[in-house]
């Protein structure tokens, strides 16, 4: 019997009651569930090799190898700190070192550096297009529930997206102890997510998105630890927007000394595009532009009117006194 | 063995019971695995639904599902969460029901057959096409709640054997040898201990009418029995003399949950090892859907969900390991041999 689990840690959940974004009911043809199958059973054998377990005193993980020299994605409980050295077992139960180096606590993502960086390691790529997740979506995850168990292999679960937000993906893809850091993917065989938190129902299953993963690249490889989100926490617009009746995005109001007013911007203006990716839901534009990091200059593109423009916006952080 | 403290669903369990508020829960429907992924396209449904029944206890509750193998009313169910099967009833089709007899337990396999009494005409599932094994990623169908709802999930992990460590009733005793028999120093949260209520203190003085001379008898004892055997203590509280009935779980089970760490699963199956075979696969099931049956997309019936593990972990026995054996006894009941008269 393996390694009992390193545990997945438990959503503590803002607030008590958790306002499910359920997508509709999908009906899925019998078509539509053989594809989903077919290309799961096509990427399994090439991203399986770069699933690892990590093994830490008493406890077991998961984490993912994202390139060649060995870098590794995994959950911040599970590195708890930087330059802590740990044992990590490859796809072949094969033993390897390795070191931990940044971390997120605020959203529980952290990277890890295999010692033996001369090697080409078995390695996937992960999706820089954060915003194009979208519930309903199919995924996987893998991982080494309860510890690392080579008559066993790696675990599969295949399942969808339900929930996104600024920084987390919740799926239908069940996860326990051991799971904690492994990698939630798409049907491109591209990283996702990384399996963070468990709430009590089975669809409750938290994954951190590559938001704070490519927000914070440079701090995390610079073996930072990133406890609330100061620069770390996303880009700032300064407009309320909201879906109007006729399911456009309408601004609302903007408010005054901030980077949507310097663009221009006015209630009443309809935004539809954020550079090339066409906007269905408010959530979806406002996880996309929190998932930025300030400074960066985004294009949207404005109908006011019969007028249609395209408007760059530098984002900035947000005001402190604008919690929430 | 070692078994390493799982530190951080320890903690988890403290923050769970903070927040256990209201809480917006979609309903299965909702739900993108639920019957209504599935949708209507399916046309196997109706068959798969007609497939199982619940065996339910003389109280109304649910003890395990089972799966139709003959049109005379022969079923399988799983046997270690139906220690006394013919106290139970078979329901099926909404509100039938029938009287069970049983036919023969095999606890290899942790199966049991049974016949429902007076049943003629039932639709059952042919396991003999269930070849070949299926792989990896395989979308599996299984229908659950007595036939109401169907789920669906895949292959999980590679097919293998599960070894088993035996019975085990989830207590700590006290090596030190004490006259009346042997103190109970802890009891596994969950246990089967815990559910007959014994408690922390207690002195064994006999474990299934044989006396508890120490620690090592009392082991000895248990390892005699199967997962899901029931076994009648006797035991001192306070000086006073008692008796409890335990029903043995596997070990790995105990040992795996000693604190109560199940607490996000929904409950694990008596028996959970000693497999000659499973698949593993990630349906959304729970402790009373074992004994159903398991089929592929094709409406193939490719085995029976026989353990609830963890809380991603379900096994099932493929339909390769008990079809052959299932059919002769079928067989032999239905024409049991004449005695010869004597000329």
């Amino acid at each position: 019997m393996s390694l009992r689990s390193f545990a997945l840690r438990v959503a503590t959940l803002m607030g008590t009651v958790v306002a499910l974004a359920c997508h509709a009911a999908a009906h899925d043809t019998l078509a539509v569930l053989r594809g989903v199958q077919q290309r799961v059973q096509t990427l399994l054998p090439q991203v399986r090799s770069a699933v690892v377990a990590i093994r830490i005193q008493d406890g077991t993980a998961s984490g993912v190898i994202i390139n060649r020299s060995g870098l590794i994605l995994t959950a911040a409980h599970v590195a708890e700190k930087p330059g802590k050295e740990l044992r990590v077992v490859l796809h072949d139960g094969q033993v390897v070192r390795g070191t931990t180096l940044g971390l997120d606590k605020a959203t529980d993502a952290a990277l890890v550096q295999l010692l033996d960086t001369e090697r080409t390691w078995p390695h996937v790529n992960f999706s820089r297009a954060v915003v194009s997740v979208s519930p309903g979506d199919w995924c996987f995850a893998l991982g080494h529930p309860g510890g690392f168990d080579k008559e066993r292999g790696v675990v599969l679960r295949v399942g969808k997206v339900i929930r996104h937000t600024a920084n987390s993906l919740q799926t239908d893809c069940v996860l326990m102890g051991g799971d904690s850091g492994g990698p939630l993917f798409n049907l491109k065989g591209e990283v996702i997510g990384i399996h963070s938190q468990i709430w009590e129902e089975r669809d409750h299953n938290m994954h951190v998105s590559m938001a704070p993963f490519l927000r914070s690249w440079d701090e995390m490889k610079n073996n930072l630890v990133i406890h609330v989100w100061g620069t770390g926490s996303g880009g700032y617009l300064g407009a309320a927007i909201d879906m109007n009746s006729a399911g456009k995005i309408e601004v609302l109001r903007v408010l005054e000394g901030s980077p949507a007013q310097t663009a221009g911007l006015l209630a009443g203006d309809l935004v539809e595009m954020l550079e090339t990716q066409p906007l269905r839901s408010a959530s979806q534009f406002s996880n996309a532009v929190r998932a930025r990091p300030a400074g960066e200059e985004i294009q949207l593109r404005v109908r006011r009117g019969e007028v249609v423009r395209d408007v760059r916006v530098k984002l900035t952080s947000r005001p402190k006194e604008d919690e929430g | 063995m070692r078994w390493n403290r799982p530190i951080g669903l320890c903690l988890g369990l403290l923050s769970l019971s903070l927040h256990a508020g209201p809480r917006a829960t979609p309903s299965p429907e909702e739900g993108p695995r639920g019957t209504q992924a599935l949708g209507k396209t399916v046309p196997l449904l109706p068959a798969f639904r007609s497939a199982v029944a619940r065996i339910v206890a003389a109280d109304g509750r649910t003890l395990a599902a089972a799966v139709w193998v003959g049109p005379d009313g022969y079923l399988l169910t799983k046997a270690s969460e139906i220690p006394e099967l013919e106290k139970a009833r078979v329901q099926w089709s909404g509100d039938r029901t029938a009287a069970l007899r049983e036919i023969r337990r095999l606890p290899a396999l942790d199966l049991v057959l049974a016949q429902a009494v007076g049943v003629k005409e039932v639709a059952y599932t042919d396991f003999s096409q269930g070849l070949p094994l299926p792989s990896y990623g395989q979308w599996l169908a299984s229908p659950t709640l007595g036939g109401s709802e169907i789920r669906i999930g895949v292959i999980s992990a590679q097919p293998r054997a599960i070894p088993g460590l035996g019975p085990a009733m989830g207590i700590r005793m006290d090596e030190k040898p004490i006259k009346q028999g042997v103190r109970l120093l802890s009891i596994a949260e969950d246990s089967p201990a815990a559910a007959a209520g014994m408690e922390p203190g207690d002195i064994l003085t006999r474990v299934a009418q044989q006396p508890a001379k120490d620690v090592k008898t009392v082991h000895e004892i248990i390892r005699r029995h199967q997962p899901g055997d029931l076994v009648t203590l006797s035991y001192l509280r306070d000086g006073e003399s008692k008796t409890a009935r335990v029903r043995l779980a596997s070990r790995t089970r105990i040992m795996m949950n000693w604190d109560g760490e199940d607490f996000a699963n929904g409950g694990i199956s008596i028996r959970t090892d000693d497999f000659p075979s499973i698949i593993q696969h990630d349906l959304p099931l729970g402790v009373q859907d074992m004994g159903s049956p398991l089929y592929d997309l094709e409406g193939r019936a490719i085995g029976i969900n026989i353990a609830r593990v963890d809380r991603v972990t379900t096994f099932a026995l493929p339909a390769t390991v008990f079809w052959s054996k299932i059919q002769p006894l079928i067989e032999a009941d239905r024409h049991p041999t004449q005695a010869l008269l004597p000329p």
